[in-house]
């Protein structure tokens, strides 16, 4: 794709295009609400203090345990002279059973579940995991879907062939039946998720870039890096893929909504991450068991999973549009 | 027409040996062999080593790992998939067993989806760029967007446990056995209505939107505006010239949603207990019932290579420019 007459470059057309729908816009500024909260999850829901005032002067409890793995082990109160809590004052695991099953309003702003936990806080630390997940598989699968792509579209022939062979193969194995069998025989967490969504759904851009670099590997700059002596891996790493790299960006943005799906998916079925670590999956699978009166459970999280999939797919399908030369 | 099928079906048989090797690699490359893991489990300990020589022998686990690959690979092409470690069954039985009840639901929503996602795409893409057609267009992404698994828990909120209309779960009632015939079809229907719900709404999502960005694509070729040249109404048009040619690309839609619907049925038949494939993977997953593990992820597979295949075989006869070569790259 050129850049039109005007001198505006690409990402500037395709930005000035993308922003012309008013809800794919607003679907991109949740989709970066959202990775703030995940972010900042440990600074916005915490029983930790954001700011106190000890004897041994002024601290900041939450966020000076940002990295620590399980913050919340209890540690005697120290009086204080001044305290300013987070946002949402609970730990997304801090148990209470005497505040079990409350709903939303009253102390809790959506309620708590059967372990007296807040929903918020929570589903603001479930966000984390939703979000490293759809990353960092999608980046997995961007890499070896770049290369296998490259490398079919690139040299073609029997390299070709047998990539396209490969990516018949893995579709079809049926999606879940891949993941579901990886993680649980690799045994469940975080990172066993994002490799085997990252190893499974690496195909669609494969795909994209083999068709991109097939379209574009005699073209003018390529010709004449290769006569200037350019080895193959420079051709198509410096000159290439970054040419390639849009169409494949649109679908990464579908890849992330399916990882979030599937992440959530797998915690539901309990073979996602390991509890107590909060996921909105898993919560949701907390909500079946009381799903006769316990309505919150089974609303806020899955209005969650739904937006931010939602969201991730809008952008995707406004992204593909604005990119379409045909749309203008 | 004959050299295209050879090619393809040369291609299913080579896609299914790789099939097989990619399940073989990565149930084989699970830390321990599955009688370590097994024994692991069950918390068994000071087995004679004798003994698991012994087991490890009548599983053909002893041999070198090539071997071990055929043996499976001929066993596997005559359905002998050994015998299930939880159930302590064959394989074959259980997956037989499974199948029609799988086989049900997934046609049903098939069925379901197509007749109401298909005409709901044709008529949007005929209506493009009205309020109504991007309205619809942001409606079906909402709805391809939705957990299937959050939408069973709100349908089972309300139908089930607020209004008690319908089942929470199962096939049919306890009671089944002493209803007459057409008490026991209700109570059948009655079973059906919620998982079949969760399964159809994001697949009628699915073949609205294809078939909706087939038509797109069919109107804007020139055979369209030929015929809209020489003066054919807008209807005509669309019955006559485009709604036939946008029907051919859904042919392969059949290939893309057997797999979809196979993942779907893991999660639907887990949350409302139907007794089908589904269901049986995900037990057979908890329990590491390797037998049942192979045997699924290739029978899954291998429907999906067939599905496929009939897709392409369909599509060469209904678009001549496949069969006679042109396009093949």
């Amino acid at each position: 794709m050129r850049s039109s007459a005007t001198g505006e470059s690409q990402w500037g057309l395709t930005w000035r295009r993308f922003r012309r729908s008013r809800l794919a816009t607003f679907a991109l500024a949740y989709v970066g609400l959202m990775a703030i909260v995940a972010v900042l999850a440990p600074v916005l829901a915490n029983r930790k203090p954001l700011l106190q005032r000890t004897a041994s002067g002024w601290s900041f409890p939450a966020i000076a345990d940002y990295w620590v793995s399980d913050p919340d082990i209890e540690v005697a109160p120290v009086p204080t002279t001044f305290t300013l809590p987070t946002p949402i004052p609970f730990s997304p695991n801090s148990v209470d059973l005497t505040e079990r099953l409350q709903p939303p309003g009253g102390g809790h702003l959506l309620g708590t579940d059967d372990l007296g936990r807040d929903i918020v806080a929570r589903m603001i630390h479930g966000a984390r995991v939703s979000l490293a997940v759809g990353l960092f598989a999608t980046l997995i699968s961007l890499v070896i879907g770049s290369l296998f792509g490259a490398v079919a579209g690139y040299y073609g022939g029997a390299a070709d062939w047998i990539v396209s062979r490969v990516i018949e193969i893995v579709l079809c194995f049926p999606f879940l039946f891949l993941v579901l069998g990886i993680v649980a025989l690799f045994r469940p967490s975080i990172w066993t998720i994002m490799i085997a969504l990252g190893l499974t759904s690496w195909t669609n851009e494969a795909r994209y870039v083999r068709g991109e670099l097939l379209r574009i590997r005699e073209v003018e700059y390529a010709q004449a890096a290769r006569a200037s002596g350019a080895r193959d891996a420079r051709i198509i790493f410096r000159h290439l893929l970054p040419n390639a790299l849009a169409p494949v960006l649109v679908s990464s943005s579908f890849g992330v909504a399916v990882a979030i799906l599937t992440e959530s998916a797998l915690s539901f079925l309990g073979l996602g991450v390991p509890l107590p670590t909060a996921s909105w999956g898993s919560m949701l699978s907390k909500a079946y068991e009381h799903i006769e009166y316990a309505w919150w459970l089974v609303l806020f999280p899955g209005l969650a999973i739904f937006s931010t999939v939602a969201a991730f797919n809008i952008v995707g399908e406004r992204f593909r549009e604005a990119l379409d030369p045909r749309s203008e | 027409m004959t050299t295209y099928l050879v090619r393809r079906l040369l291609y299913a048989l080579l896609t299914f040996l790789g099939i097989t090797v990619a399940t073989f690699t990565l149930i084989h490359s699970v830390p321990g062999d599955p009688i370590t893991v097994i024994i692991g489990r069950a918390g068994l300990s000071g087995i004679a080593p004798e003994t698991l020589a012994r087991i490890r022998a009548e599983f053909h686990l002893d041999k070198p790992l090539p071997e071990q690959y055929l043996h499976w690979v001929r066993s596997a092409v005559t359905f002998d998939f050994g015998t299930s470690i939880v159930e302590r069954r064959p394989v074959r039985t259980i997956i037989f067993e499974k199948l029609p009840n799988t086989f049900q639901l997934n046609l049903i929503a098939f069925l379901l989806a197509a007749s109401l996602g298909v005409p709901i795409g044709l008529w949007s893409a005929s209506r493009s760029g009205r309020l109504t057609e991007r309205a619809s267009a942001v409606g079906f992404f909402l709805l391809y967007s939705l957990p299937s698994f959050w939408v069973a828990l709100i349908l089972i909120q309300y139908f089930s446990v607020r209004w008690n209309v319908l089942p929470l779960f199962g096939m049919t009632s306890d009671a089944y056995v002493d209803m007459g015939t057409g008490g026991q079809l209700a109570d059948r229907v009655k079973h059906l209505v919620l998982p079949v719900l969760t399964l159809t709404y994001a697949q009628l999502a699915i073949f609205a939107r294809f078939s909706k960005s087939a038509l797109t694509e069919v109107i804007r070729q020139d055979f369209i505006t030929a015929a809209r040249a020489k003066g054919a109404g807008t209807v005509a048009v669309l019955w006559n010239h485009a709604f036939r040619n946008a029907l051919i690309p859904m042919i392969t839609l059949l290939g893309l949603t057997i797999p979809y619907l196979l993942s779907g049925s893991v999660i639907v038949e887990q949350i409302f207990q139907w007794d089908g494939i589904g269901l049986l993977y995900y037990n057979a997953i908890l329990a590491r019932d390797y037998p049942v593990i192979m045997a699924l992820t290739v029978v899954t597979a291998v429907v999906t290579l067939l599905a496929s295949l009939l897709a392409d075989i369909l599509y060469a006869f209904a678009d001549p420019r496949v069969r006679l070569g042109e396009g093949a790259q």
